[in-house]
């Protein structure tokens, strides 16, 4: 019965929140439904301050909604069994300093309910799964960015939860580190996992995400799969290698001459500096 | 829920409670006060002395911790001779710690022994002026210990402290009623030995000692007197004396060398002790039947008259008056 | 796929819970090394021994003064770093969760928040006990030892004075009374109980603070005013006695309702000066603490269940 219901169900949420004694409160979050099916990667992509964080804030169980319901497997995120299904990351996660990457996984494994072996193993394949098994014995205090952001994604998974919230999960971590944990990202869906990410780093959501959801000043104005949202239909790319220029001018005047078409653009096309940057790294490591 | 309805919410539960543990908890307090646990609230003047820092450590529970180290200033005055500092210091220190018998004794022997011969040498003041302070620094100490006594009835070192203080001969002169200061030292340690002190022969004959001197009191002197006779232990040289000096007042007409002879065992003895007794008499015991004793054993020594120690001239008689010229 | 199951096969109890977040708060506390304090404790319990004073009488008065110092100085000193450790460290560890966002983390997992809020507050306590378990060992150390050396100075000069025997015993029991006994025992428990209802109280404070500055001043604050509890109780009955109830005397009722009766737990004064305290009065103590913590703990929770974090 459960495994029928959406993973993630958020029907006509509003959040308010009061700014001053008697001035209008402020609305982050405006009618937003949206709903997520078991397997799926969904991405809630919006500008800073556009109400992301608010909406899985409340998902979570972290904020009361001043209206509307969030239900995760169909049952109510204001209680805590709710809980027991999701791992969570946060947005620039800080963990306990003073703890190390194992106590980190063992602190929060306990307080889910795993104890013993169970947990000793299960840390092992998470530590594995991150790649942080050196790190292990390392306080999290002296831990990179991206490396809390893989522990922190090792806590979110500590319980087996079916469904994954990810908070910015790259943000400020550099090319390496996002790339790792876009790698993650899909591992997860290949698991039958779903994840629920929001970012503002829109190319990223492109990458990993089913469907896409787009948010801005607390309103869902777009939602549907990937492709439907991005595709220009009235457009269509050629890419030619080695075209000298009389290539390129017949190609024109063939243009020119048929009815109805236009050339939108002509030139070369240019690789992103950040596929750029992890060719040159690889091929850097495999001389 | 609304901010302002919880607020409401929680300080009703607040007054709830409250209102359910008070009376519990006044029962409480009155039964700590009661086991000398904690004191009485009223105590606002020793808040007024205790300055600001302490006061707040003070109230913290930590009273005995202030005492302490108000004590460490106390001694500080007593070195820089600042009495009147001192006793201010003492007072807050058995305010704090009232039931510290040493801080009531040590108090009490500043004012008493030490501010007291310090008036009596210190030369800076005319004499009617240091005497009248030697008198009022004795007279405070007794007082500070008799209020050490009223807070802790039942220890017997205060009890013990106040008997010697009271019988000491440096200090009687200062007291308006000499008898009823002995007769109180008298009573201050019978309750020590009652209060299960350390030396309770040493305190019943101290106690003997005070009520031999006070007049109009014989009778009953002479009978605690023959009671602890009966065990040899407290065949004390003093002890033997006042039973002497108490039998022989008893019945003036008796026979001084019979009853000597009886007393101290044989003739050389008794001249000595009675010697002693004639020629150092600073507590102010009895004379009863001691020139008549000292002549009967004279005679049965064969002293030759010239030599009687009865025509020796005596040492000048105590009168605080000659300390302060 | 066995990450697919349905719903998982664990699930943590609520004591459980509490346990693994007191024992992440303790050593989160340890780690931030406040055992540091210890040390210093150890030199004024050492210091504490150097106070002699002159002394005026006989021997049951050699020594005395020390151990009445290493007493009231160690349990002083005890009640202070208890209070400032349970006080600081409350206030510290939620707005610390909260700035540091750790607190999603804690509560994106299935932990219902009383037992975020009980577990932390059981973290500090712990930290408070093992201290006070510590610097009681220290200190019972430090007197016995004394009290053994007291002991033989005091019977030196007895037996050099003459003393009979019955006296030198008598002396030595009551010596031996004044140092190590379950009077001082009971006396550490009133500071631990005190504090637990100090930590419970700053717990709920901390709930509705939005820093640690404003939770530690308010809760000592609170500590302090709790001392007076007792006087504006005392001006209120008085006023019923006479039948002359002012404003002021309400207003003194009301206080005495709203702030805890700290005095309560100030028997250690008394014990320091040997006052026998009974099991039963020991046990009544332990029910008031118990009754304090419990109400703060259900007001902290009351705030914080659907505080937006």
């Amino acid at each position: 019965m459960a495994n029928d219901a959406p993973a993630v169900e958020i029907t006509d949420l509003v959040k308010e929140f009061k700014t001053t004694m008697r001035g209008r409160p402020l609305r982050a979050v405006d009618q937003v439904s949206l709903r997520i099916m078991p397997g799926e990667v969904y991405g809630l992509i919006g500008p800073n301050g556009s109400g992301k964080s608010t909406t899985m804030k409340a998902l979570l169980g972290l904020l009361a909604p001043t209206a509307g319901s969030c239900k995760i497997f169909g049952r109510d995120s204001i209680k805590v069994d709710s809980r027991q299904d999701v791992g969570f990351l946060p947005e620039n996660p800080y963990f306990y300093k003073h703890l190390t990457g194992g106590e980190t996984l063992r602190f929060y494994g306990r307080l889910c309910g795993l104890g013993g072996s169970v947990l000793r193993e299960r840390i092992e394949v998470l530590l594995e799964l991150v790649d942080l098994k050196d790190a292990r014995d390392r306080r999290v205090g002296g831990y990179s960015k991206g490396m809390l952001q893989r522990i922190g994604l090792a806590q979110a998974m500590i319980q087996h939860p079916r469904l994954v919230i990810l908070d910015e999960p790259t943000a400020g971590v550099d090319p390496v580190g996002s790339r790792e944990i876009r790698d993650l990202v899909l591992k997860l869906r290949d698991q039958g996992i779903t994840v629920f990410l929001c970012s503002h780093l829109l190319e990223q959501v492109q990458e990993v995400c089913d469907r896409v959801g787009i948010i801005f000043a607390g309103k869902l104005i777009r939602e549907g799969k990937l492709e439907e949202l991005i595709a220009i239909e009235d457009q269509t790319e050629v890419v030619i290698r080695h075209a000298d220029s009389a290539l390129v001018s017949r190609i024109e005047e063939i243009i020119q001459s048929s009815d109805g078409a236009e050339l939108v653009q002509t030139g070369k096309p240019r690789t992103t500096l950040e596929r750029l940057f992890l060719k040159e790294i690889k091929r850097d490591h495999q001389s | 829920m609304s901010s302002l309805r919880k607020i409401i919410v929680l300080l009703l539960v607040l007054l709830a409670f409250g209102a359910l543990r008070l009376k519990f908890e006044r029962q409480m307090l009155t039964e700590f006060r009661d086991a000398g646990l904690m004191r009485e609230q009223n105590h606002l003047e020793s808040r007024d002395r205790i300055d600001q820092t302490s006061s707040a450590v003070a109230l913290g529970g930590l009273r005995t911790l202030v005492a302490t180290f108000l004590n460490l200033r106390a001694h500080g005055y007593f070195e820089r001779q600042a009495w009147n500092e001192l006793q201010d210091t003492y007072e807050t220190i058995v305010n704090l710690a009232p039931q510290t018998r040493y801080y009531w004794e040590t108090g009490s022997w500043h004012m008493a022994y030490n501010a007291a011969s310090y008036y009596l040498h210190e030369s800076s003041r005319p004499p009617l002026r240091r005497k009248e302070l030697w008198r009022s620094s004795i007279l405070q100490g007794r007082y500070f210990l008799e209020r050490g006594i009223g807070n802790n009835p039942r220890d017997w070192s205060l009890h013990a402290s106040l008997g010697h203080m009271l019988r000491d001969p440096n200090k009687l002169p200062a007291m308006r009623d000499r008898d009823a200061a002995l007769m109180a030292a008298h009573e201050a340690y019978d309750r020590s030995v009652e209060l299960g002190c350390f030396s309770p022969m040493l305190n019943q004959r101290l106690s003997l000692y005070c009520l031999a001197r006070v007049r109009g009191r014989e009778s009953e002197a002479l009978e605690l007197a023959r009671t602890l006779h009966e065990d040899p232990r407290h065949h004390k040289p003093t002890l033997l004396i006042l039973l002497y000096v108490l039998e022989f007042d008893a019945d003036p007409d008796q026979d001084a060398g019979a009853l000597a002879l009886r007393i101290f065992g044989d003739a050389k003895t008794a001249y000595e002790a009675l010697a002693h007794h004639w020629r150092g008499n600073r507590e102010g015991y009895p004379m009863d039947g001691v020139a008549q004793g000292l002549a009967r054993m004279e005679g049965l020594l064969g002293i030759p008259p010239l030599q009687s120690i009865l025509g020796q001239k005596l040492a000048p008689g105590f009168n605080p008056d000659d300390w302060f010229k | 796929m066995s990450e697919s199951t349905p719903t998982p096969a664990f699930k943590a109890s609520h004591a459980s819970r509490m346990v693994t977040l007191s024992l992440h708060a303790f050593t989160q506390l340890v780690r931030m090394k406040v055992f540091y304090f210890l040390a210093v404790f150890a030199v004024i319990v050492i210091g504490s021994n150097f106070f002699d004073m002159a002394q005026h009488q006989g021997p049951e008065s050699v020594g005395a003064n020390v151990l009445r110092n290493i007493k009231s100085w160690s349990l002083g000193a005890m009640a202070l770093f208890a209070v400032v450790i349970s006080i600081v460290a409350t206030a510290l560890l939620l707005p610390r969760d909260i700035e540091d966002r750790t607190l999603y983390t804690v509560l994106a997992k299935p932990v219902p928040r009383i037992d975020y809020l009980v577990g932390r507050l059981m973290g500090v306590l712990l930290l408070v006990f093992v201290s006070l378990a510590v610097m009681d060992l220290l200190m019972v150390a430090a007197l016995h030892l004394r009290t053994g050396m007291v002991m033989e100075m005091q019977e030196k000069m007895a037996v050099g004075r003459g003393w009979p025997e019955e006296a030198i015993q008598s002396l030595k029991q009551e010596t031996l009374a004044s140092g190590v006994n379950w009077q001082l025992q009971a006396a550490v428990l009133a500071i631990f109980l005190k504090v637990a209802v100090m930590a419970a109280i700053c717990l709920s404070v901390s709930t509705f603070s939005t820093s640690t500055l404003f939770t530690t001043v308010v809760s000592f604050l609170i500590f302090f005013i709790g001392h007076f509890q007792a006087d504006a109780l005392d001006f209120y009955l008085k006023g019923v006695e006479a039948g002359t109830s002012t404003f002021s005397q309400y207003l003194a009722l009301g206080f005495s309702l709203f702030i805890p009766n700290f005095q309560l737990f100030n028997v250690v004064d008394g014990l320091v000066q040997n006052q026998p305290i009974t099991l039963l009065m020991v046990g009544k103590l332990v029910m008031m603490a118990c009754y304090y913590v419990l109400l703060y703990t259900l007001l902290a929770w009351w705030i914080f269940s659907d505080k937006e974090v």
